[in-house]
Formats: C-alpha cells, sequence, structure tokens
C-alpha cells in the first residue's frame, strides 16, 4: 500500500520538478500515491487503462507544453516497450516513468519482472535510479526531470518499497 | 467514398485545429490536403487515439482531430474507454475504416467480416456524439457539427480501400515533433521547448 508519508514526499517531489501531468496503472503498493493524485488540484491525473496508452497521453500532452509522468508497475513497462520506443524514443519526448519495482529483492510477487526489469531498461536506452532512499526521493525525482529535458528522452524511476 | 475526397471535402473548414494521425496512408493524404505544421504522424499503431487523448487534455481550448484506422483502433480499442472516462470537449476522433491493414498489404482486420460496429462501441464507452458516416455529405456534417459543439466525437468513416499518389511526407518524425511544438508555442503564445544552458552562464 506503501505510506501516506512517503506518497507525499513523491507527490511534494515531482510539484517542485515541475511535474503537472500524471498518466497512471495501479499497483497495490502505490495505492497511497495514487489516493494522493485523485485528490491533488495541481497535478492532472489520467488514469488509463493499459500502460502504452499512457506513453501516448504523456506524448501528447508534452507537444501540448505539460510536463508528463507515467506511473505504472514494472509489468506495466513491458506493457509499453513498444509505445516506449517508437514514439517516446523515436520522437524524443521527456517523460518521467515512475515504476514500481516488484519482483525486487525483498518482494514476493512477480519475481520474473523484477529479474528483466533493469536489462529491458538498459536495452531500451533508458537511464534509470533504482529509489531505495526516502532521503533522496526528492533528489532524484529533480534529477530524472533534469535528464529528461536535456536528453528529450524518457528517464526512468524504481521506486522501492522503502520509498512508498 | 475514398479517404482523398473525404480529406479534400474537410480541408476548407480547417483553421488551426491540430491534427494526430495515424501511421497509414491517412497521414500522406492528409499532408498532401493541408500541410501544415499543425499535423503530427503517428509511428506506434493505434497510439494516434492517446497521443490525442493527452493534447486535447493538455489543451483543452483547441480543436484536435484524430485520424485513426480500423487496424490501428483495433489495436489500441481501450483507448475509446478511456476517452469515454476523461471526456475531453475538444478531441474529434474520426477512424478511417477501409476494413484491411492498407499499410501492411491488405490483410483483413476486425473490420473486414462486418461484424462489428466502432461507432457503437463508442457510444457505449461514453463517447455520447458518435456516429458512422458513408458518404462525403454526411461526413461533412459530422465534422462540422464537432467543431461547433462540445465533444469528445467519435466519427466511423467507411471509405473505400485504396490510396491516393500523393508525394511523401517532407519531415521525418524528429523534425515534424519540433515543427508542431514550434507551431503550438506560436499559436498558444508558451514556451514548450526547454533548452539547456551551459553551465558557464548559471554561474553567479
Amino acid at each position: 500500500m506503501g505510506t501516506i508519508a512517503g506518497a507525499q514526499n513523491i507527490l511534494d517531489g515531482l510539484k517542485a520538478a515541475g511535474i503537472d501531468l500524471v498518466a497512471s496503472v495501479p499497483d497495490i503498493n502505490m495505492l497511497q500515491l495514487l489516493n494522493l493524485l485523485y485528490q491533488d488540484k495541481d497535478i492532472a491525473h489520467v488514469p488509463v487503462g493499459r500502460e502504452e496508452e499512457g506513453i501516448g497521453v504523456c506524448t501528447g500532452a508534452h507537444l501540448a507544453g505539460k510536463f508528463p509522468a507515467m506511473l505504472m508497475q514494472n509489468g506495466g513497462l513491458l506493457n509499453s516497450a513498444n509505445g516506449l520506443t517508437t514514439t517516446a524514443l523515436q520522437f524524443g519526448i521527456p517523460v518521467v516513468l515512475l515504476i514500481y519495482y516488484a519482483g525486487d529483492i525483498g518482494d514476493n510477487a512477480f519475481h520474473m519482472v523484477g529479474l528483466v526489469t533493469e536489462p529491458v531498461l538498459q536495452g531500451l536506452g533508458i537511464k534509470y535510479i533504482v529509489m531505495r532512499d526516502p532521503a533522496k526521493v526528492r533528489q532524484d525525482i529533480a534529477g530524472a526531470v533534469t535528464l529528461a529535458n536535456a536528453s528529450k528522452r524518457p528517464v526512468a524511476l524504481l521506486l522501492t518499497r522503502a520509498v512508498l | 467514398m475514398k479517404r482523398f475526397e473525404c480529406l479534400q471535402a474537410i480541408a476548407p473548414s480547417i483553421k488551426y485545429e491540430l491534427f494526430v494521425t495515424t501511421a497509414g496512408g491517412a497521414t500522406n493524404e492528409w499532408n498532401a490536403v493541408r500541410p501544415s505544421d499543425g499535423n503530427i504522424q503517428v509511428k506506434t499503431l493505434g497510439l494516434c487515439s492517446s497521443i490525442g487523448l493527452g493534447l486535447a487534455i493538455g489543451l483543452p481550448e483547441r480543436k484536435v482531430f484524430v485520424f485513426d484506422g480500423d487496424g490501428a483502433l483495433w489495436m489500441n480499442l481501450g483507448s475509446l474507454a478511456t476517452i469515454g472516462l476523461h471526456q475531453p470537449k475538444n478531441l474529434i476522433h474520426i477512424c478511417w475504416d477501409n476494413k484491411q491493414y492498407e499499410s501492411s498489404g491488405g490483410e483483413p482486420t476486425v473490420a473486414t467480416a462486418g461484424n462489428i460496429d466502432f461507432a457503437g462501441i463508442a457510444r457505449s464507452a461514453g463517447i455520447k456524439s458518435s456516429r458512422a458516416v458513408n458518404t462525403v455529405e454526411e461526413l461533412k456534417d459530422a465534422v462540422s457539427y464537432a467543431m461547433t459543439n462540445d465533444g469528445p466525437h467519435f466519427i466511423a468513416a467507411n471509405i473505400e480501400a485504396g490510396r491516393a499518389e500523393v508525394p511523401p511526407l517532407k519531415y521525418d518524425e524528429l523534425e515534424n515533433k519540433y515543427r508542431f511544438i514550434r507551431y503550438v508555442e506560436d499559436t498558444e503564445g508558451k514556451s514548450i521547448l526547454r533548452i539547456p544552458q551551459s553551465a558557464s552562464y548559471l554561474l553567479k
């Protein structure tokens, strides 16, 4: 489920970094963060049915002048791989991927997804940070936004339970 | 009716509207009929409707057209549900249904057997302004309605197969993106592209 404090820390980091639209597909570990997004007035929240749709929504939002992020589980990262490749990477779209890291060490579900997550990001050429330290959450989000803007590419933040 | 004559029929009513055009014949034909930096091509089959949704949400006062195809829409049919959920007033989604994967060589799609009703699906997904059109006049009426009324709008346009002989696209996707964003910046009066400053300029 995550904690309210962890979720608030991430939301504050997103706002401080200029993120103003979040597309999402839920995961139980991001429940608190999603609850905050549903209530928040500053960030446009766009729930989608499948993660690749979200990559499309984030792309359109960027073309409109928004700074978007896509919130999903790492299984959803796999669902969105073609959209990431032939839209986000091929067109050069800055988008922050907020990915719950299921199957990480210490997690008892989706171990196969956990196993392939980092190799898939590496194969796609998407830089990422594995977020394990709550004290660094805001700094990591700011860094991802800076690099996404400068490189005009997606940048991923892998959210572990320690920061949620 | 042919897609090209449909595009020619609606082009005169277009001014500053933005167009997201599917990976397929509609892109080349539309850019031949109405060349503009307000047109953005799509490379991921099926993703045009989602990109159009994001654009419509980001620019709620601007009409956004999506040109989809039957094969592309089949690949992202869930996007109709998502559009129905978010109800973007400014989205005009047209599916050019030629009942085949024309750009892939003419293989059948879900529409070929004639069992599917895209307009009915869109309506059931919450897109109340949804209709199928079979003639150029019906299409012009539907587009005219969509441009003067709140949406979201969905139009299933039943067309003959076949691509018009038009020049290839002038810009690749990167140049197209930059030109599109500059067009949005100019017409909306906002800054979108963020150009990083050299570190030496950031010294105090």
